[in-house]
């Protein structure tokens, strides 16, 4: 076993990385998760997608919806300058959500707010329960 | 004080984020980007103390009571961080943006530590 109490050795810093890691709930388990993150939700109407994508406005997300999916793709730009900490991701992102439902093609919606996006994909008329009536004969 | 705390104690206490943050040096000055998306302008609070900047805000959560969730992999959070200031930031003139989630401070240096030429006088 070695012990690293030199000079050098820094405790500060490692009792701060303690911290941070202890203050980073989404990061539970040491599971890293595929960049963004998204939640998805549904209600009786509609599904929710959405997903955390700071520093970029919506014209430079672009969502794909195809037969199956829907696809949010981007590039997080890097900043000009000398960096004395980058924790920020970068680069090119994306996220492929399957659908394995009817949904209402034409009625879905994109917004963006303080780096939240949401996208609200209608449920298809097929797929929304449906009260039958019963005649009686 | 014991008021204070159990209001605290009431309230849902959100989980503490550490926002990643860069911090990065241009010709004028210092840049501090920090990712806060779902913290609204009026959730976001800059304070300085002494020779700190502290950083808090909330991101509520998001969407209707109605809704079920299939996945959560991101959700309301309590985002807080420090960033202690050199002397050579004017603190006068720092400014801050808020724009798409992300907070921008610029911490320009003091004029007087900008380089400059030392013209020689000749006797």
């Amino acid at each position: 076993m070695v012990l690293d109490f030199n000079t050098l050795y820094t405790f500060p810093g490692r009792f701060e990385r303690v911290f941070d890691e202890f203050f980073k709930p989404q990061f539970q388990e040491g599971r890293r998760l595929a960049y963004p993150p998204l939640n998805l939700s549904e209600d009786e109407a509609n599904y929710y997608v959405r997903s955390e994508i700071p520093g970029l406005p919506l014209d430079a997300v672009e969502l794909t919806l195809t037969d199956k999916n829907l696809i949010i793709k981007g590039e997080r730009p890097t900043e000009q300058g000398k960096y004395y900490r980058q924790e920020r991701p970068a680069g090119f992102f994306q996220r492929v959500v399957a659908l394995n439902v009817p949904v209402d093609r034409d009625g879905v919606r994109a917004t963006l707010a303080d780096g939240v996006l949401t996208v609200v994909l209608p449920k298809a008329a097929a797929s929304v329960p449906r009260k039958i009536s019963i005649d009686v004969g | 004080m014991t008021d204070t705390t159990v209001q605290k104690t009431e309230e849902k206490a959100l989980p503490r984020v550490s926002p990643a943050t860069d911090i990065l040096e241009r010709e004028d000055g210092y840049h501090v980007f920090m990712d806060i998306p779902g913290v609204r302008r009026e959730d976001l609070k800059i304070d300085i103390h002494e020779n700190e900047l502290v950083v808090s805000g909330r991101a509520e959560a998001h969407g209707g009571e109605k809704e079920s969730y299939l996945e959560v992999q991101f959700g309301p959070g309590e985002y807080a961080r420090t960033v202690s200031l050199s002397d050579m930031v004017d603190r006068e003139r720092i400014a801050a943006v808020l724009k798409d989630g992300v907070l921008s401070i610029h911490l320009p240096k003091l004029e007087k530590l900008a380089p400059r030429r030392i013209p020689i006088q000749t006797a």
